[in-house]
């Protein structure tokens, strides 16, 4: 073959290789018995962090989920069991009895022991009160107010009694679900290196930043949640094998759990058809091949999450920000959201419309009949008229600000309504999602322009900002392709919605909200949260979009006897092998 | 005198020229190369006019329709027709593809006349550079950039063209390191002409059928990068579209029997990119001196 006749058949091949890259797929070797079990990670997701108690570099539901299987939380407060409630065959707690004036709490252990053989005590959590206490800066979970500063003293009665003193009277749902769910007895007898909370949580700390050593470091070794660690790879595969110590309700149901790394949906979606996942997901637009897996032997079926998902205005953008401030402007945005077609057509069927705070996917006491009923209904007509009644007209296709008056404060003439969000890349589904709504806003007359980058980058992109700031050109952002924001289990809004609250990426701040979020955590009455669920569907703090389920799952038949968290984690020891 | 011998040595490439052009004529592969490259030209930028679509507003009840009377190619998962997008995609493929081809070797042909002509080590510096240059993929360059701008059409062709240029220039001096001891060369420096003439007026000229047939290769080359860039979700934003980023949007339809979501724009990118290597193989042969006869 003469030099030229190679270069063409090289360029044949390169351009044909593209091609069949859309079609190729890899193999694997599959889950050899039902002794175990092999589990599909998200994508994109390295296990990185053992330490159960998470810090803002390592903050991951999945890290969380296999450091509950090694130790178990106090109150495992979640929807494994088919709701959201307190599983308390997974707690290490038995009972949790708040004083009449809900302002302190005593809780009583079950009669439990650490895989060396050791009782749990009051002083096992006691330890994790004391690190979190003096290192609560650094605690991923820290919202300033909340836990641990509401908390204001720890009073062991004996090992396995102890009373929790609040600074006032608090909703004891709430109290129960958000924050004592967050507690986890650690083996002070074994991690206790000093007795200084700061220099132990160092030492901790450090130690959890060794991944190689998660497999041999003794410290690891001393567990008492239903697995133990046989590998974990810094290239992500985590092998679990069953606690044999283990004395708690959950007795794991399949020896050893296989945790598995993939960098892209589509390697894990190949690797499902070679069978060599038993537990893994699809994406919303692959829900039209669910006939090719059943035919595999798998069956399909979606996870729904406890989240919401949205695009957070950024209320500090120089640019327009003084827009987004406008009640109606947001309105108008509101309006031109086909939710229901979203859902319907772009996300296959396998997403509920949001129109608020609360999550909609499933039935709640939390949901008011303001955000059900859906307060700004699609019509691109509606938003138009909404922004012409307010001075703006329609200016080569874009609408234009001509009578800054009825604008409203701090929008100038002239000023176009552009603008940009940056969306979360590597998802089908969402470019479309995003390629609809952009389409629905030209029909209103707002310029919506699209930029995608990885979710992290996303993230480290978008953060709180002032006006004068570098960073603060963010207008939209949008991390949601699996939903934006997880609850726990009583899904207040303090920090997403509160002034100043940690996530609360775009500045949002409305003084009344602020009360009711306020009101929400102490009253213990579902009124107060329905109330805050009314005033945020009306107020617009984001752009509510459609709320997608966590993952479509798709499960070998034969694995069974559990229920999918909503709350996104994963409980190994629930799964059984039942034929 | 000297306007006179300048004269004298231009004109004979262009009687060559004609000989390689009725050389090329013969070579049926590449005729055929450039009626696939003018019919899709015709496609994409008259086809248009003639089958007009909505390629700006999605239609979410027009979505994954089959091929049909009311949309001849099907429609994709946001309701665009998918014969329209495909003359949409292939507009900004092609015209990225041609601009940033022509960008690169335009640089690569200014670099590596400037490197040969003066030797030494003006020479020795500028092709360490184009050394170091070509040691880095130039996919790997194309994929960090994008990521960082996400650039638009014009962004695309120019950062194509800024990673694209090593190869022509390396070409280019080399056929200046020949010409430039020519005796018209050699005659022109003696004469008081100056360097840039020089270059200008007879190293370039004498060079087209170099550059012509590297030109040719780096647009090929470049339909292909820009389709693997917008392949890997790194191209150009929606709305806009190419064949590269039509190919990964239908990528989850390859196992639901979507097929005119995934064959229609890979055939595109094979047939021209296959086309620009045909011509470029034709102009070779045409132009070399050694089949003449």
């Amino acid at each position: 073959m003469s030099p030229a006749r190679t270069r063409f058949a090289g360029a044949a091949l390169g351009a044909g290789t593209l091609l069949l890259t859309a079609c190729s797929g890899t193999s694997g070797t599959s889950s050899a018995s039902h002794d175990s079990i092999n589990y599909a990670l998200p994508a994109n997701f390295t296990p990185n962090w053992i330490l159960p108690i998470g810090t803002a570099a390592h903050l991951n539901t999945n890290n969380i989920s296999i450091a509950n299987t090694l130790w178990e939380p106090l109150i495992a407060y979640d929807g494994s069991t088919g709701k959201i409630a307190w599983n308390k065959a997974g707690s290490v707690a038995t009972a949790a009895d708040f004083a009449a004036d809900n302002k302190s709490v005593r809780i009583t252990l079950g009669d439990r022991h650490w895989s060396d053989g050791k009782p749990i005590t009051s002083r096992d959590v006691q330890f994790w009160y004391d690190l979190i206490k003096a290192n609560k800066a650094q605690w991923a979970g820290y919202n300033p107010g909340k836990a641990p500063d509401n908390w204001t003293s720890f009073k062991a009665e004996d090992d396995r009694h102890f009373t929790l003193t609040f600074d006032k009277a608090y909703n004891p749902q709430w109290m129960l679900a958000n924050e004592l769910n967050s507690i986890t007895p650690l083996p002070q007898h074994v991690w206790d290196k000093g007795g200084d909370p700061k220099q132990v949580w160092t030492f901790l700390n450090n130690a959890a930043k060794n991944i190689a050593g998660y497999q041999k470091d003794a410290l690891w070794k001393t567990i008492s949640g239903p697995y133990a660690v046989k590998s974990f790879s810094t290239s992500g595969k985590v092998v679990l094998t069953a606690n044999k110590k283990y004395d708690g309700g959950e007795k794991p149901g399949i020896p050893t759990v296989n945790l598995l790394p993939f960098t892209t949906a589509d390697a894990e979606k190949n690797a499902l058809r070679s069978g060599s996942v038993d537990y893994g997901y699809i994406e919303a637009t692959d829900l039209d091949q669910k006939g090719s897996f059943t035919g595999q032997g798998y069956t399909v079926k979606p996870w729904s999450g406890w989240a919401i998902t949205y695009m957070p205005y950024n209320f500090n953008n120089p640019a327009m920000g003084a827009v987004f401030k406008q009640l109606y402007a947001r309105q108008a945005i509101q309006h031109s959201i086909d939710q229901t077609s979203l859902a319907k057509v772009v996300l296959n069927g396998t997403a509920v419309p949001g129109y608020g705070p609360i999550p909609q996917g499933q039935a709640s006491d939390f949901l008011s009949p303001v955000q059900k009923d859906n307060p700004y209904p699609f019509s691109t007509s509606t938003a138009r008229k909404l922004l012409t009644d307010h001075g703006w007209s329609e200016q080569g296709g874009v609408m234009t600000c001509t009578e800054p008056a009825k604008c409203g404060e701090g929008v100038a003439k002239g000023t176009k309504f552009e603008m940009q969000v940056l969306s979360q890349s590597g998802s089908t589904v969402t470019d479309n999602m995003m390629s609809a709504i952009q389409s629905a806003f030209a029909k209103t007359g707002i310029k919506f322009s699209i930029k995608t980058a990885p979710v992290n980058s996303v993230l480290s992109q978008t953060p709180q900002c002032t006006a004068g700031q570098s960073i603060c050109k963010w207008q939209l952002s949008f991390f949601g392709t699996a939903g934006s924001w997880y609850f726990n289990a009583f899904p207040t809004g303090d920090s997403l919605f509160q002034s100043k609250g940690g996530s609360n990426f775009g500045n949002y701040s409305n003084p009344e909200v602020d009360k009711l979020i306020s009101a929400s955590t102490t009253s213990s009455s579902n009124q107060a949260i329905q109330d805050y669920s009314a005033a945020l569907a009306k107020d617009l703090p984001v752009i509510w979009l459609p709320e997608p389920v966590y993952q479509i799952s798709v499960m070998k038949n034969g694995l069974g006897g559990f229920w999918q968290d909503s709350l996104a984690n994963f409980h190994p020891a629930q799964w059984k092998w039942t034929s | 005198m000297t306007a006179v011998l300048h004269t004298t040595v231009v004109a004979e490439p262009v009687a060559g020229y004609r000989l390689s052009l009725r050389r090329f004529a013969r070579n049926k592969l590449a005729v055929a190369g450039l009626a696939v490259v003018v019919l899709f030209l015709l496609f994409c930028f008259v086809g248009p006019l003639l089958y007009s679509t909505d390629q700006t507003h999605t239609d979410l009840t027009q979505v994954n329709l089959a091929p049909g009377g009311a949309h001849l190619l099907g429609t994709d998962a946001v309701g665009h027709d998918e014969l329209g997008r495909l003359m949409y995609g292939g507009k900004i493929s092609l015209l990225v593809g041609l601009a940033s081809g022509l960008l690169a070797t335009v640089i690569g042909t200014l670099w590596g006349a400037v490197a040969g002509y003066a030797g030494g080590w003006v020479d020795a510096v500028m092709m360490r550079v184009v050394d170091a240059g070509i040691a880095i993929p130039a996919l790997f360059i194309l994929l960090v950039v994008s990521a960082i701008t996400s650039p638009g059409a014009l962004g695309l062709i120019v950062i194509l063209g800024l990673v694209s240029w090593l190869v022509p220039s390396r070409l280019v001096r080399a056929e200046t390191l020949t010409l430039k001891n020519r005796d018209y060369v050699l005659t022109l420096r003696a004469t008081g002409g100056t360097h840039g003439r020089a270059i200008l007026r007879h190293i370039l000229p004498n060079s087209v059928s170099t550059i012509v047939v590297a030109a040719t290769f780096q647009v090929a080359d470049a339909i292909l990068l820009v389709a693997y860039v917008s392949y890997l979700g790194l191209g150009v934003q929606p709305p806009s579209t190419d064949w590269g980023g039509m190919l990964s949007a239908g990528l989850t339809a390859a196992y639901s029997g979507r097929w005119w979501l995934i064959v229609p724009p890979g055939l595109a990118i094979i047939l021209v990119v296959c086309a620009f290597n045909a011509i470029g193989d034709g102009l070779r042969d045409a132009f070399d001196v050694r089949g003449r006869g």
